[in-house]
Protein backbone atom coordinates (compact mmCIF):
# COMPACT_ATOMS: atom_id res chain seq x y z
CA UNK A 1 0.00 0.00 0.00
CA UNK A 2 1.12 3.30 -1.12
CA UNK A 3 2.23 5.55 1.71
CA UNK A 4 0.06 8.60 1.98
CA UNK A 5 1.44 11.96 0.08
CA UNK A 6 2.29 14.85 2.65
CA UNK A 7 2.23 18.69 2.23
CA UNK A 8 6.04 19.73 2.46
CA UNK A 9 5.05 22.94 3.56
CA UNK A 10 3.55 21.74 6.68
CA UNK A 11 6.33 19.45 7.43
CA UNK A 12 8.87 21.66 9.38
CA UNK A 13 5.89 23.88 11.20
CA UNK A 14 4.03 21.09 13.12
CA UNK A 15 4.66 17.44 11.67
CA UNK A 16 3.15 15.82 14.48
CA UNK A 17 -0.26 17.63 14.45
CA UNK A 18 0.12 17.86 10.29
CA UNK A 19 -0.13 14.27 10.33
CA UNK A 20 -3.15 13.66 11.97
CA UNK A 21 -4.80 16.68 10.42
CA UNK A 22 -3.60 15.12 6.82
CA UNK A 23 -5.41 11.69 7.45
CA UNK A 24 -8.62 10.84 5.10
CA UNK A 25 -10.96 8.61 4.33
CA UNK A 26 -8.85 6.87 1.52
CA UNK A 27 -6.08 5.89 4.52
CA UNK A 28 -7.80 6.27 7.79
CA UNK A 29 -5.05 5.05 10.05
CA UNK A 30 -6.75 6.02 13.10
CA UNK A 31 -9.54 3.74 11.88
CA UNK A 32 -8.71 0.41 13.84
CA UNK A 33 -10.51 -2.79 11.85
CA UNK A 34 -11.60 -5.86 13.95
CA UNK A 35 -11.84 -9.53 13.64
CA UNK A 36 -15.00 -11.51 14.25
CA UNK A 37 -15.83 -14.75 15.17
CA UNK A 38 -19.18 -15.61 13.90
CA UNK A 39 -21.66 -18.74 15.83
CA UNK A 40 -21.94 -22.22 14.37
CA UNK A 41 -23.59 -25.13 15.43
CA UNK A 42 -20.26 -27.27 14.93
CA UNK A 43 -17.57 -25.58 17.50
CA UNK A 44 -17.84 -26.93 20.98
CA UNK A 45 -18.39 -24.06 23.43
CA UNK A 46 -15.03 -25.69 25.59
CA UNK A 47 -13.12 -25.12 22.40
CA UNK A 48 -14.07 -22.26 21.45
CA UNK A 49 -12.44 -20.88 24.66
CA UNK A 50 -9.66 -22.48 24.56
CA UNK A 51 -8.62 -21.26 21.04
CA UNK A 52 -9.23 -17.90 22.31
CA UNK A 53 -7.12 -18.60 25.55
CA UNK A 54 -3.97 -20.67 23.82
CA UNK A 55 -4.34 -18.43 20.50
CA UNK A 56 -4.75 -14.40 21.87
CA UNK A 57 -3.50 -15.45 25.59
CA UNK A 58 -6.49 -13.95 26.80
CA UNK A 59 -7.69 -15.06 30.92
CA UNK A 60 -10.42 -17.97 31.36
CA UNK A 61 -12.59 -15.60 31.97
CA UNK A 62 -12.31 -12.69 28.91
CA UNK A 63 -12.16 -16.17 26.96
CA UNK A 64 -15.67 -17.78 28.35
CA UNK A 65 -17.36 -14.15 27.57
CA UNK A 66 -16.67 -13.89 24.25
CA UNK A 67 -17.55 -17.35 23.65
CA UNK A 68 -20.72 -16.82 25.19
CA UNK A 69 -21.58 -13.64 23.50
CA UNK A 70 -20.50 -15.76 20.39
CA UNK A 71 -22.85 -18.35 21.52
CA UNK A 72 -25.57 -16.00 22.54
CA UNK A 73 -25.77 -12.85 19.93
CA UNK A 74 -24.66 -14.84 16.97
CA UNK A 75 -21.00 -13.01 16.44
CA UNK A 76 -18.60 -11.09 18.56
CA UNK A 77 -15.83 -8.44 17.92
CA UNK A 78 -12.81 -10.67 19.17
CA UNK A 79 -9.68 -8.40 18.60
CA UNK A 80 -9.11 -4.91 17.37
CA UNK A 81 -5.99 -3.25 15.36
CA UNK A 82 -4.63 -2.20 12.18
CA UNK A 83 -6.10 -4.31 9.44
CA UNK A 84 -2.89 -6.45 9.03
CA UNK A 85 -3.43 -7.85 11.99
CA UNK A 86 -7.20 -8.36 11.88
CA UNK A 87 -6.27 -10.44 8.85
CA UNK A 88 -3.48 -12.47 10.52
CA UNK A 89 -5.93 -13.03 13.84
CA UNK A 90 -8.83 -14.17 11.45
CA UNK A 91 -6.28 -16.58 9.62
CA UNK A 92 -5.15 -18.02 12.37
CA UNK A 93 -8.55 -18.33 14.05
CA UNK A 94 -9.78 -19.98 10.91
CA UNK A 95 -6.13 -22.57 10.89
CA UNK A 96 -7.99 -23.27 14.38
CA UNK A 97 -11.93 -24.04 12.75
CA UNK A 98 -13.38 -20.96 13.94
CA UNK A 99 -15.86 -18.99 11.42
CA UNK A 100 -13.70 -16.24 11.80
CA UNK A 101 -13.99 -12.77 9.33
CA UNK A 102 -12.72 -9.23 9.78
CA UNK A 103 -13.71 -5.83 8.43
CA UNK A 104 -13.13 -2.23 9.40
CA UNK A 105 -14.91 -1.23 12.81
CA UNK A 106 -17.57 0.98 11.75
CA UNK B 1 -14.97 -49.13 24.04
CA UNK B 2 -13.17 -45.90 23.89
CA UNK B 3 -12.18 -44.14 27.29
CA UNK B 4 -11.90 -40.40 27.48
CA UNK B 5 -8.30 -38.13 26.78
CA UNK B 6 -7.05 -37.87 30.14
CA UNK B 7 -4.64 -35.57 31.39
CA UNK B 8 -1.61 -38.30 32.78
CA UNK B 9 1.61 -35.42 33.65
CA UNK B 10 2.57 -33.81 30.15
CA UNK B 11 0.83 -36.67 28.21
CA UNK B 12 -2.61 -36.63 27.18
CA UNK B 13 -3.65 -40.57 26.72
CA UNK B 14 -6.94 -41.99 25.67
CA UNK B 15 -8.16 -45.79 24.97
CA UNK B 16 -9.46 -46.25 21.47
CA UNK B 17 -10.29 -50.08 20.28
CA UNK B 18 -8.79 -51.16 16.68
CA UNK B 19 -12.77 -49.93 15.03
CA UNK B 20 -12.87 -46.79 16.73
CA UNK B 21 -9.60 -45.81 15.30
CA UNK B 22 -9.93 -46.81 11.58
CA UNK B 23 -13.09 -45.21 11.27
CA UNK B 24 -11.39 -41.96 13.13
CA UNK B 25 -8.57 -42.33 10.63
CA UNK B 26 -10.70 -42.92 7.43
CA UNK B 27 -12.59 -39.76 8.21
CA UNK B 28 -9.27 -38.01 9.05
CA UNK B 29 -8.26 -39.19 5.89
CA UNK B 30 -11.08 -37.96 3.45
CA UNK B 31 -10.74 -34.11 5.30
CA UNK B 32 -7.15 -34.80 4.56
CA UNK B 33 -7.77 -35.23 0.48
CA UNK B 34 -10.39 -32.46 0.45
CA UNK B 35 -7.40 -30.03 2.31
CA UNK B 36 -4.86 -31.31 0.10
CA UNK B 37 -2.73 -27.97 -0.42
CA UNK B 38 -0.86 -27.46 -4.21
CA UNK B 39 2.18 -28.17 -2.23
CA UNK B 40 2.62 -31.30 0.09
CA UNK B 41 3.78 -30.24 4.00
CA UNK B 42 6.95 -32.21 4.57
CA UNK B 43 7.31 -32.11 8.28
CA UNK B 44 10.16 -29.68 8.25
CA UNK B 45 8.48 -26.57 9.78
CA UNK B 46 10.76 -24.20 7.44
CA UNK B 47 10.64 -25.94 4.59
CA UNK B 48 6.98 -25.58 5.36
CA UNK B 49 7.03 -22.29 5.82
CA UNK B 50 9.29 -21.21 2.90
CA UNK B 51 6.85 -23.32 0.56
CA UNK B 52 3.83 -21.88 1.87
CA UNK B 53 5.38 -17.99 1.15
CA UNK B 54 6.35 -19.30 -2.21
CA UNK B 55 2.48 -20.22 -3.05
CA UNK B 56 1.02 -16.96 -1.81
CA UNK B 57 4.05 -15.03 -3.16
CA UNK B 58 4.42 -16.30 -6.61
CA UNK B 59 0.38 -16.44 -6.96
CA UNK B 60 0.18 -13.58 -10.00
CA UNK B 61 2.18 -16.07 -12.24
CA UNK B 62 -0.22 -19.54 -11.00
CA UNK B 63 -2.91 -20.43 -13.34
CA UNK B 64 -4.08 -22.90 -10.99
CA UNK B 65 -4.51 -20.79 -7.87
CA UNK B 66 -5.90 -17.77 -9.75
CA UNK B 67 -9.16 -20.08 -9.77
CA UNK B 68 -9.04 -18.88 -6.08
CA UNK B 69 -9.92 -15.71 -7.20
CA UNK B 70 -13.69 -16.21 -7.45
CA UNK B 71 -14.81 -16.71 -4.09
CA UNK B 72 -18.20 -18.51 -5.18
CA UNK B 73 -15.93 -20.53 -7.20
CA UNK B 74 -18.37 -22.64 -9.41
CA UNK B 75 -17.73 -26.65 -8.31
CA UNK B 76 -16.62 -25.84 -5.24
CA UNK B 77 -17.18 -28.53 -2.35
CA UNK B 78 -19.53 -26.61 0.09
CA UNK B 79 -17.64 -28.38 2.81
CA UNK B 80 -14.07 -26.32 1.94
CA UNK B 81 -16.89 -23.00 2.33
CA UNK B 82 -16.71 -24.37 5.99
CA UNK B 83 -13.63 -25.26 6.40
CA UNK B 84 -11.78 -22.44 4.93
CA UNK B 85 -14.59 -19.87 4.89
CA UNK B 86 -15.12 -16.25 3.42
CA UNK B 87 -12.62 -13.51 5.49
CA UNK B 88 -14.83 -10.93 4.51
CA UNK B 89 -18.70 -10.82 4.28
CA UNK B 90 -19.84 -7.89 2.35
CA UNK B 91 -17.00 -7.49 -0.38
CA UNK B 92 -16.02 -9.80 -2.37
CA UNK B 93 -12.94 -8.25 -3.31
CA UNK B 94 -11.68 -8.00 0.19
CA UNK B 95 -12.80 -11.69 0.58
CA UNK B 96 -10.85 -13.25 -2.94
CA UNK B 97 -7.78 -11.03 -2.05
CA UNK B 98 -7.75 -12.90 1.43
CA UNK B 99 -8.23 -16.57 0.08
CA UNK B 100 -5.29 -15.72 -2.22
CA UNK B 101 -3.05 -14.76 0.59
CA UNK B 102 -4.39 -17.34 3.26
CA UNK B 103 -5.75 -20.19 1.04
CA UNK B 104 -2.48 -22.53 0.39
CA UNK B 105 -1.18 -21.84 4.13
CA UNK B 106 -4.25 -23.02 5.90
CA UNK B 107 -4.41 -25.75 3.76
CA UNK B 108 -0.78 -26.72 4.95
CA UNK B 109 -1.63 -26.07 8.18
CA UNK B 110 -4.56 -28.18 8.51
CA UNK B 111 -3.35 -30.85 6.17
CA UNK B 112 -0.21 -30.96 8.79
CA UNK B 113 -2.42 -31.57 11.87
CA UNK B 114 -4.23 -34.38 9.95
CA UNK B 115 -0.50 -36.11 9.62
CA UNK B 116 0.18 -35.41 12.96
CA UNK B 117 -3.05 -36.95 14.31
CA UNK B 118 -2.92 -39.85 11.58
CA UNK B 119 0.44 -40.93 12.69
CA UNK B 120 -0.37 -40.84 16.67
CA UNK B 121 -3.34 -43.18 15.54
CA UNK B 122 -1.21 -45.42 13.60
CA UNK B 123 0.98 -45.83 16.74
CA UNK B 124 -1.67 -46.51 19.24
CA UNK B 125 -0.21 -49.14 21.38
CA UNK B 126 -2.37 -51.73 23.58
CA UNK B 127 -5.42 -48.93 22.50
CA UNK B 128 -3.85 -45.97 24.25
CA UNK B 129 -3.44 -43.10 22.11
CA UNK B 130 -0.89 -41.37 23.58
CA UNK B 131 -0.19 -37.40 22.93
CA UNK B 132 2.31 -34.69 23.67
CA UNK B 133 0.82 -31.25 24.25
CA UNK B 134 1.86 -30.47 20.84
CA UNK B 135 0.69 -33.37 19.16
CA UNK B 136 -2.86 -32.72 21.54
CA UNK B 137 -3.18 -29.21 20.18
CA UNK B 138 -2.52 -30.68 16.40
CA UNK B 139 -5.40 -33.25 17.26
CA UNK B 140 -8.15 -31.25 18.79
CA UNK B 141 -7.90 -28.93 15.45
CA UNK B 142 -7.81 -31.76 13.18
CA UNK B 143 -10.74 -33.19 14.84
CA UNK B 144 -12.29 -29.97 14.34
CA UNK B 145 -11.74 -29.71 10.85
CA UNK B 146 -13.06 -33.09 10.67
CA UNK B 147 -16.19 -32.58 12.72
CA UNK B 148 -17.14 -29.47 10.18
CA UNK B 149 -16.48 -31.53 7.21
CA UNK B 150 -19.18 -34.89 8.91
CA UNK B 151 -21.25 -31.57 10.21
CA UNK B 152 -21.37 -30.13 6.51
CA UNK B 153 -22.38 -33.62 4.81
CA UNK B 154 -24.95 -34.40 7.75
CA UNK B 155 -26.52 -30.56 6.50
CA UNK B 156 -26.07 -28.95 10.11
CA UNK B 157 -25.69 -25.55 9.23
CA UNK B 158 -27.36 -23.76 11.33
CA UNK B 159 -28.17 -24.35 15.38
CA UNK B 160 -31.90 -25.00 13.60
CA UNK B 161 -30.38 -28.25 11.31
CA UNK B 162 -28.77 -29.88 14.26
CA UNK B 163 -31.88 -29.67 16.45
CA UNK B 164 -34.15 -30.80 13.55
CA UNK B 165 -31.28 -33.87 12.63
CA UNK B 166 -31.56 -35.23 15.94
CA UNK B 167 -35.20 -34.90 16.17
CA UNK B 168 -35.33 -36.68 12.86
CA UNK B 169 -33.07 -39.24 14.33
CA UNK B 170 -35.97 -40.46 16.67
CA UNK B 171 -37.57 -41.97 13.30
CA UNK B 172 -34.85 -44.03 12.17
CA UNK B 173 -33.33 -46.90 12.39
CA UNK B 174 -30.28 -47.79 13.72
CA UNK B 175 -28.37 -49.61 10.44
CA UNK B 176 -29.52 -46.43 8.62
CA UNK B 177 -26.85 -44.75 7.12
CA UNK B 178 -27.61 -41.28 8.45
CA UNK B 179 -27.97 -42.62 11.65
CA UNK B 180 -24.31 -44.55 11.32
CA UNK B 181 -23.17 -41.19 10.37
CA UNK B 182 -24.34 -39.21 13.58
CA UNK B 183 -23.65 -41.59 15.82
CA UNK B 184 -19.88 -41.26 14.88
CA UNK B 185 -20.62 -37.63 14.89
CA UNK B 186 -21.81 -37.66 18.14
CA UNK B 187 -18.76 -40.23 19.11
CA UNK B 188 -16.07 -37.07 17.73
CA UNK B 189 -18.00 -34.78 19.47
CA UNK B 190 -17.57 -36.15 22.80
CA UNK B 191 -13.82 -36.97 22.15
CA UNK B 192 -13.11 -33.70 21.17
CA UNK B 193 -14.59 -32.21 24.66
CA UNK B 194 -12.55 -34.49 26.40
CA UNK B 195 -8.90 -33.80 24.61
CA UNK B 196 -10.74 -30.14 25.21
CA UNK B 197 -10.90 -30.14 28.89
CA UNK B 198 -7.31 -32.11 28.94
CA UNK B 199 -5.94 -29.36 27.32
CA UNK B 200 -7.39 -26.91 29.67
CA UNK B 201 -6.31 -28.80 32.36
CA UNK B 202 -10.11 -28.56 33.91
CA UNK B 203 -10.62 -30.72 37.27
CA UNK B 204 -10.99 -34.03 37.07
CA UNK B 205 -9.82 -34.22 33.86
CA UNK B 206 -6.10 -35.56 35.57
CA UNK B 207 -5.92 -39.46 35.55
Amino acid sequence: MPAPARPTIAVSIAPVQEEVTESDALVAPDVPWVTIVWNDPVNLMSYVTWVFETYFGYPRAKAERLMLDVHEKGRAVVSNGPREAMERDAEALQGYGLWATFEKDE
Amino acid sequence: MARAFLRDGDRIVAVLDETERAVLSGLMEQTRLLLAPEVEPTGDAWADLVASMGGTLDVGHDDRLQGHDDVREPGRDPALDRLLPAGHRGDDAVASEFRRLTEEGLRQRKSGNLDVALSRLAAADDDQVDLDLAQATAFVMALTDVRLLLGERLGIRTEEDAESLYASLAQLDDDDPAAYAVAWYDFLTWLQETLTSALMGEPGSTV
